[in-house]
């Protein structure tokens, strides 16, 4: 993902901003990495370039 | 264990092909595009469309139009490896729930047709397909949360069949304060494929 989709995603539960880390970074954008909500804090993965904002509760393959 | 990038491992199977609706949406969508546009496309699937947008914006503009950009979504852990292939930016979540504003042209090809709980699947592409019992269940609430990352001014089009009971979704925009005009229609075998525009009806109040 790049870096600049970050202003338009939020906490999929609480509507809350994401603080990123970022674990890899290549041309294309992040690759690895994790968003995390600052208000309920819960994280987030990003995989594979993909951020996975699905509520961390429920169980999804 | 060695770890196999997980973008190249994906299901064709599971992911909803290009078919006729597809196309149908896709070319509207090239004509509705405006420079500067920030688009949204809702459950992306394979990104056929998201991509052919991107297409549009990178070849008929040069690359000039630095403002505009495509954004796809899908709950499908498949599509969304499927779309990111196609050099979709993609985001894995249900509807809007991660998403925040805003967007000024929004496309969605939903899961409109009607399915009983004895003919669920049971699997990723029935997110593709499986609108509830009255085919709207998916419809109905984006119908409810569009507002909140639709840009003042901003447009939605909406793939919908005549098997999804065309009058019955226009009804549950039009209460919701949307304007909502047929842009057209094509018959596939015995259904009507019908994509609408869906708009803020900015004097209401």
């Amino acid at each position: 993902m790049k870096r600049s989709l970050l202003d338009i995603l939020c906490c999929p539960v609480c509507k809350g901003d994401l603080a990123l880390d970022v674990l890899k970074e290549d041309e294309t954008g992040i690759i690895e990495g994790t968003l995390t909500c600052t208000r309920c804090s819960v994280a987030y993965p990003i995989s594979d370039g993909i951020p996975d904002l699905l509520p961390r509760t429920e169980s999804h393959h | 264990m060695k770890k196999i990038p997980l973008s190249v491992i994906f299901d064709p199977d599971q992911v909803y092909q290009p078919e006729t609706d597809t196309y149908l949406l896709l070319d509207v969508a090239l004509k509705e595009f405006r420079s500067g546009d920030r688009i949204l496309e809702i459950g992306t699937g394979s990104g056929y469309i998201a991509a052919g947008i991107m297409g549009l914006i990178q070849s008929q503009l040069e690359g000039n139009d630095e403002s505009s950009f495509v954004v796809g979504t899908d709950i499908n852990p498949h599509a969304v490896r499927c779309a990111r292939e196609k050099g979709v930016e993609v985001v894995r979540t249900r509807l809007f729930d991660g998403l925040r504003g805003s967007f000024d042209l929004i496309v969605f090809n939903p899961p409109y047709l009607p399915t009983l709980d004895e003919e669920k699947i049971d699997d990723w592409l029935e997110y593709a397909l499986d609108g509830g019992p009255d085919g709207r269940a998916v419809l109905s609430r984006f119908a409810k949360e569009v507002g909140m990352v639709l840009a003042p001014g901003g447009r939605v089009l909406l793939l919908i069949s005549s098997l999804t009971g065309e009058e019955a979704v226009i009804e549950n925009f039009t209460k919701l304060s949307y304007k909502v005009e047929i842009v057209t229609k094509r018959r596939v075998f015995d259904e009507e494929l019908i994509v609408l525009r869906i708009r803020k009806n900015e004097s209401f109040n």
